[in-house]
């Protein structure tokens, strides 16, 4: 069987085909260089000798990564950023798993609206979010501000997107494996214990790692909600005022690697979860 | 049918579920004894589920009364009912093993873990899965997942099984393959089975009684053999099998009832055999095996029925040969399966005057009506 590629060379299609093709190519190649540049340039400064980053490169050295670990305002930051986003995929998760229930099961009266009405923050533009997060707490709430307010602001757009994913899981979830369960003698309690929750647990884990990375560098919301402790981008942000030193280049080509991965585990958990095959509602592996 | 002391294993009076507007069982009344192998059998959306459905719990009931075992049980939940249901599409748990399949139900019973044990070897062995314990269900055939479904079932010893087209996703083979085992399991446990099919020779080959519905409503019940000789109506005569019908009129001013066809020849009919109605318009149907078709009708004590034609069609069909005959009253097909020892004479009739006839026991009266309409609402005589 021909690949694609091969398809498209015995085809018999007009001479420009090729430079057209390879045009093609190269504004795409032009397009990744535009994205990823400033990112590779930051990951190679975060190497650089020079107190100064810039071109052109003068050695390697860990010596940034090493300042980094001394520098007690930003491990405080650090470790902020991952108070703040441990409670926010907590809590995230917690309640848009069971607000994906109420969405999905609980006869709401309008269930297209409503699931609207859950996801809309997710649209809204940061600034607007903070803003009127800053009022409420300030005018409103009367709540100093804090990394407490902080988390609630970020669960304002990090509870959607878990409602979302496992909502969707939760619309595709085979009612009869649960009536099977009644069947066999299983109250809702533990139908939903034994035989619900493993079987969405790859949604709601995706739900929590997304949530994580959205935490971890979220700016904007964060700036407006936060008090006297910053966490790693407000830090950042602070920093770079007086001049951008080589030691937030390793802070962030760090950040990058962990979100990364993160971003990768949530991935292939979500794509593990969807690709159970149809036919039966069965899967090979545990 | 059994008809003890003993309060039927399932019972339901007068049973009516609307889905919003939609009648999906209409005035469904129905007794099933304990240790029957029943068969609810019926064309698609006629309600076949929508009944196991009620009677496991998963819809409720918009009137009437459901009892198992003699208890009203109209409101009581799944999980609290004593039957247990194989799904159609198996239903089988995708992130446990096939014996955690098995031991869920005990489990939830709050067993030891060591009857557990013993019950789940116990079932396995019975649907002959010994030693797939530890498979998941994704890594099963269609008939090894079907067989868990059942093991899954019945280790909870109900005291009734529901089981809703089970063998609808196997191919024929397997399917047959089924038939047998699912009957021997049945009688090996003697648990009350209620099998939903629409597949005729599934129920006729299975059960012990036969429910045939139509539109939300039971047709008829009986065992295979008055279902099939017996039809109350042309639609059941028409679901289940082959027939020949006439149309009539039942006369009774003779010696015996007699069913005069529109063109005058007059057939014995046996009184009492369908529609208890002894005279007017009615039709007479005829299974084509019991229709014996030669050039001279046999003179004989007893009287047969008799018609005049001509053979229009011959057809070897293998074990059997298929002869049509042009009457003035219709069509008539006869079937006739090969004998041993007998050469085929049935091949030099085509296009030659013949006789067709039929034992009167043979024939039954159906639906009433000249014409009778094969459509949803035709009541029985
Ligand atoms: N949840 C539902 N909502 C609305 N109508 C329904 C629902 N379930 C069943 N029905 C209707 O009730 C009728 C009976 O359905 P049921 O599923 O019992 O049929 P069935 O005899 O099992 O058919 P099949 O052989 O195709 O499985 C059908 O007309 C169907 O459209
Ligand atoms: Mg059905």
């Amino acid at each position: 069987m021909a690949s694609g590629v091969d398809a498209l060379e015995t085809m018999p299609v007009s001479h420009d085909a090729r430079a057209v093709r390879w045009a093609l190519r190269l504004w795409f190649g032009a397009l990744m260089i535009f994205l990823y540049l400033p990112i590779a340039f930051m990951v190679v400064f975060s190497f650089d000798e020079g107190a100064t980053p810039g071109l052109p490169i003068t050695g390697f050295t860990l010596h940034w990564y090493d300042v980094l670990l001394d520098n007690r305002s930003l491990l405080r930051a650090v470790g902020n950023s991952i108070t703040v986003a441990t409670a926010v995929a907590i809590l995230a998760t917690v309640i848009g798993t069971m607000a994906a229930f109420v969405l999905v099961r609980g006869g709401i009266r309008w269930p297209n609206a409503t699931r609207i009405a859950f996801t809309l923050p997710i649209m809204v533009p940061g600034v607007l979010i903070g803003v009127s997060l800053l009022i409420y707490f300030a005018r409103a709430a009367d709540l100093p501000l804090s990394l407490g307010t902080v988390i609630a602001g970020q669960l304002v757009f990090t509870v959607p997107f878990v409602v979302l994913i496992v909502a969707s899981r939760l619309q595709s979830f085979d009612r009869q494996v649960e009536w099977a369960a009644a069947d066999l003698g299983a109250s809702p309690r533990q139908a939903i214990r034994h035989i619900v929750l493993p079987l969405i647990s790859p949604a709601i884990l995706a739900g929590a790692l997304i949530s994580v990375t959205l935490s971890i560098d979220e700016f904007v919301i964060t700036w407006f909600t936060i008090g006297a402790q910053p966490t790693l981008p407000t830090y950042i942000y602070t920093r770079i005022k007086f001049g951008v030193t080589p030691e937030v280049n390793a802070v962030a080509t760090i950040m990058l690697v962990a979100t990364l991965l993160i971003f990768t585990i949530a991935s292939v958990v979500l794509g593990r979860a969807r690709r159970r095959p149809d036919r039966r509602p069965a899967e090979a592996d545990a | 049918m059994s008809d003890g002391s003993a309060a039927p294993a399932i019972e339901l009076v007068d049973v009516m579920k609307r889905y919003g507007e939609a009648v999906a069982l209409d005035g469904l009344s129905l007794q099933i004894q304990a240790g029957e192998f029943f068969c609810l059998l019926g064309p698609s959306g006629c309600g076949k589920t929508t009944t196991l459905n009620l009677i496991g719990g998963f819809v409720p009931l918009t009137s009437g009364e459901l009892r198992i075992e003699g208890r009203r049980v109209n409101d009581l939940p799944p999980h609290k009912r004593n039957v247990n249901t194989v799904f159609q599409n198996y239903a089988l748990f995708p992130h446990m093993t096939v014996a955690e399949n098995v031991a869920f139900g005990l489990r939830m019973e709050g067993l030891p873990a060591s009857d557990i044990g013993r019950r789940v070897d116990e079932y396995l062995e019975l649907v002959d899965l010994a030693g797939f314990h530890d498979r998941y269900p994704g890594q099963l055939s269609g008939g090894q997942a079907q067989r868990v479904a059942l093991a899954r079932a019945l280790a909870k010893r109900p005291a009734v099984l529901l089981l809703d087209e089970p063998l609808g996703a196997l191919d024929l083979k397997l399917r047959k393959q089924m038939q047998v085992e699912l009957s021997r399991i049945h009688r090996q446990v003697g648990t009350t089975f209620v099998f939903v099919t629409h597949d005729q020779e599934e129920a006729l080959s299975m059960a012990t009684r036969i429910a045939v519905m139509a539109g939300g409503r039971i047709r008829q019940i009986g065992s295979p053999r008055e279902i099939y000789q017996r039809p109350v109506d042309r639609f059941v005569a028409d679901f289940i099998g082959e027939s020949n019908f006439l149309g009539g009129e039942l006369r009774n001013d003779g010696p015996g009832p007699i069913f005069r066809l529109r063109e005058g020849t007059e057939l014995p009919v046996v009184p009492g055999f369908g529609s208890t109605r002894t005279t007017g318009p009615a039709t007479l149907m005829v299974r084509p095996e019991s229709v014996a078709v030669g050039p001279i009708a046999p003179t004989g004590p007893a009287p047969m029925a008799v018609i005049a034609g001509r053979a229009a069609n011959v057809a070897f069909m293998g074990n059997h040969t298929r002869i049509t005959v042009k009457t003035d009253a219709g069509v008539l097909v006869s079937i006739r399966f090969h004998e041993s020892g007998k050469g085929a004479a049935e091949e030099e009739m085509v296009d030659r005057e013949v006789h067709v006839w039929w034992d009167p026991r043979e024939s039954t009266i159906v639906a009433a009506g000249d014409e009778p309409d094969v459509g949803e609402e035709t009541g029985g005589g």
